[in-house]
């Protein structure tokens, strides 16, 4: 399981950093699967909503084909209908197997890989009832063969295959059922996408702007310019010949129809368990769990500071266990374990250092950058790398010469206390690298490290440290490039000033961390 | 560069989706015609009775205590296909449902090239001497008799000779009114 993680790691590498190299990682749209699933469900809505209109279940083909043949109404609509619907499968896809291969599929996210297995079967049964809609070659095929699967279940009292014999007219309550549901899955979708998303804080359900109505508008132009494949009408005496069909969604036809029912069964519950298991096989084994966040309330000042950053939303205040003797205050936060999924980014919210998980609170963290500072003084034109060991380029597993790099696991986690000490310790510039905003395995960690460097967000970077000497960039695992080029740069910019007047190493803020509270 | 890049794979892609949008593909490749038999049929009910022995009464609880236990079913037909002589198809065909009460459904497709076939079918009710007509109360009678109306006659046959044009299918189907096997080489109702 690990191994085909990391494959599949490495593939999404590669791919992000060229799709950074030709859009940005702001449009980046592999950063944006799961939000363009979204929209593209909102565009199939608004143009399901309207081809409702034209649709008629006494003459599905012959209506369909009227609509086709509009060129001004008709012809777009549906090809926006069908190609946003293709489109949704390869996001779908996309999203599922980024969130495979970045491991975001156990403990407290289980429920949402769960639920999104089930989106994704929901998604592709509801395409298979909009084919069988238009009631072409293919629509009778994929309904023959959906008949054939269910006669093997012991559910219906006469088999469904009858219906397509012949023998007599396709019943009209067959067209209806078929609508039925084709309209009643998405409010499921609808249902789902929700619990999908409830365990996490702000979920971004929309990709960018720009992003979301370049894709709509390319998807319109190909409707425009290509009409939505309509094949001949359905024929219940002729064998279906040549025909086109939608690959995104019939591409398991071919291999269904060429096994007995009862195995096509077997093979879909076995896939469909594999994939469910797929939580519990990629989870580490017990002591390699990263340890989740612990808020030590000793210290807790109640500034709900960590609670409105959680990105699970693990975190709550509580009333004080004890009271509020000693001027404490009322509240106290506290982390829910099987909520928490030890992203660490509450550390980093945490002015006073009360809370985050053991071994990467602010306060291991000054720890650990003071015995960094102390295996080898920094200089006046050192810089010193901040990295996310998931991304930056993989300069923290592969390190530039000449370049000292402190890893961190997530940016979100990092307090900025730090950057202050190594600035005060003597380094000439620290450079922190994150991944890109949307492609936080954290969700917001970027986000926030961003704003309490730079825009005084509660835990904030302090305004005597000199904003010249700290940079922020974003770059995701295959940026090499991007971390060396904004490393050249800044280390210019560190010489001229170096050249001004060194940063003299202070040793105030080593003070003023020693005289923090201690924890009890 | 870049730039160009950028649209480049913008446009493989939204092509790739058009694509795939429509494969071409065939179902059925071969230009073979097809013989589809698809029917329902009411076979007659029918039980088949024991009673239970003395142990067997005495290991079941005292208000179970029935004598007599009867298996309640429907008779199977036996369905052969002749084409041209050569015995094609030959199989029981028995009555759905876990009680197998249910009717019976013939439901087979025979692919053969184009061309002229001497097609002979029969469907014959398969007789089993322990089998009883189901139900020996008086008030069952009336819905008995309407039962045997309704019921598919014990023997069916159809003699033809079919020309079968290629991918074409013939349905073989039965007529509930006319009480017999018919052959349809197209749709025989109105739009």
């Amino acid at each position: 399981m690990r191994s085909l993680q990391n494959v599949t790691w490495r593939l999404f590498a590669r791919a992000d950093a060229a799709m950074n190299r030709l859009y940005g990682w702001r449009f980046n749209p592999l950063y944006h699967s799961g939000a363009l699933v979204v929209a593209l469900f909102l565009v199939l809505l608004a143009t399901g909503v309207v081809l409702l209109f034209f649709y008629r279940l006494g003459a599905p083909y012959e209506s369909v084909a009227a609509l086709t043949a509009q060129p001004w109404l008709g012809r777009w609509l549906r090809g926006l209908h069908r190609y946003a619907s293709d489109a949704a499968v390869v996001a779908v896809v996309l999203h599922a197997l980024r969130m495979f291969a970045q491991g975001r599929s156990w403990g407290p996210r289980a429920l949402a890989w769960i639920t999104g297995l089930v989106l994704v079967f929901v998604t592709l049964i509801c395409g298979w009832t909009g084919l069988v809609m238009v009631w072409d070659v293919p629509a009778q095929v994929l309904a023959r063969e959906g008949a054939r699967l269910f006669d093997v279940l012991p559910i219906f009292a006469e088999p469904i295959s009858r219906a397509f014999v012949g023998e007599r007219p396709i019943p009209g309550a067959f067209f209806f059922l078929n609508l039925f549901a084709h309209i009643a899955l998405p409010i499921g979708i609808g249902l789902l996408v929700w619990l999908h998303v409830s365990r996490v804080a702000r979920a971004g359900l929309l990709p960018p702007r720009v992003l979301m109505w370049a894709v709509i508008g390319l998807l319109f132009g190909l409707a425009l310019a290509w009409r939505a494949p309509l094949g001949p009408p359905a024929d219940l005496f002729q064998a279906p010949g040549r025909a086109p069909y939608d690959a995104f969604y019939t591409l398991w036809l071919p291999l269904s129809r060429a096994l007995p029912a009862g195995v096509v069964w077997l093979l879909t519950i076995a896939g469909g368990a594999v994939l469910l298991a797929i939580p519990w096989w990629a989870r580490p084994a017990k002591r390699a769990e990263p340890p989740k966040s612990v808020v030590d309330e000793s210290i807790c000042t109640g500034c709900e500071q960590c609670y409105i950053d959680c990105p699970y939303e693990a975190i709550a205040m509580i009333a004080r266990p004890g009271g509020t003797e000693g001027g404490r205050s009322a509240l106290v936060g506290h982390v829910t374990p099987e909520l928490c999924v030890s992203c660490g980014i509450c550390a980093g919210s945490c002015a006073p250092m009360g809370v985050g998980p053991a071994g990467r609170t602010g306060r291991d963290q000054l720890a650990a950058i003071r015995a960094f500072i102390a295996a080898r003084p920094l200089g006046a034109r050192d810089v010193v790398v901040v990295a996310c060991d998931r991304g930056a380029g993989g300069i923290v597993h592969d390190p530039a010469p000449g370049v000292r790099v402190w890893p961190i696991s997530c940016a979100g986690n990092l307090h900025t206390s730090v950057v202050e000490l190594l600035i005060r310790a003597g380094a000439g510039g620290v450079l922190v690298a994150a991944c890109p905003p949307r492609d936080c395995w954290n969700r917001e960690g970027a986000k926030w490290t961003e704003q309490r460097l730079f825009h005084d967000r509660e835990a904030e970077l302090q305004e005597r440290v000199d904003r010249r000497r700290v940079r922020l960039i974003f770059a995701a695992a295959g940026d090499r490039a991007i971390v060396a080029a904004a490393l050249r740069e800044f280390q210019t910019e560190i010489t001229v000033l170096a050249g001004v007047g060194a940063a003299e190493p202070d040793a105030d803020v080593v003070r003023e961390c020693d005289t923090a509270p201690t924890p009890s | 560069m870049s730039r160009l890049l950028a649209v480049a794979f913008v446009l493989v892609a939204v092509g790739g989706l058009a694509a795939l949008s429509g494969v071409p593909w065939a179902a059925e490749p071969s230009s073979a015609a097809v013989i589809r038999l698809a029917w329902r049929a009411r076979g007659e009910r029918v039980q088949r009775c024991r009673r239970r022995s003395a142990d067997e009464l005495a290991r079941l609880p005292v208000h179970m205590r029935q004598e007599e236990v009867c298996e309640r079913g429907i008779i199977p037909y036996r369905l052969r296909v002749t084409i041209n002589d050569s015995l094609t198809v030959n199989e029981l065909v028995r009555a759905g449902g876990a009680e197998s009460d249910r009717p019976l459904f013939v439901f087979d497709e025979l692919p053969l090239p184009p061309g002229t076939y001497r097609l002979s079918i029969s469907f014959d009710r398969e007789e089993d001497p322990d089998h009883k007509k189901a139900g020996s109360a008086d008030e069952e009678s009336d819905r008995r008799e309407t039962d045997v109306l309704r019921q598919t006659p014990p023997h069916l046959t159809l003699d033809s000779v079919v020309t079968l044009q290629p991918r074409t299918i013939v349905l073989v189907t039965y007529d509930d009114e006319g009480r017999a096997l018919r052959l349809l080489a197209g749709p025989q109702f109105g739009p």
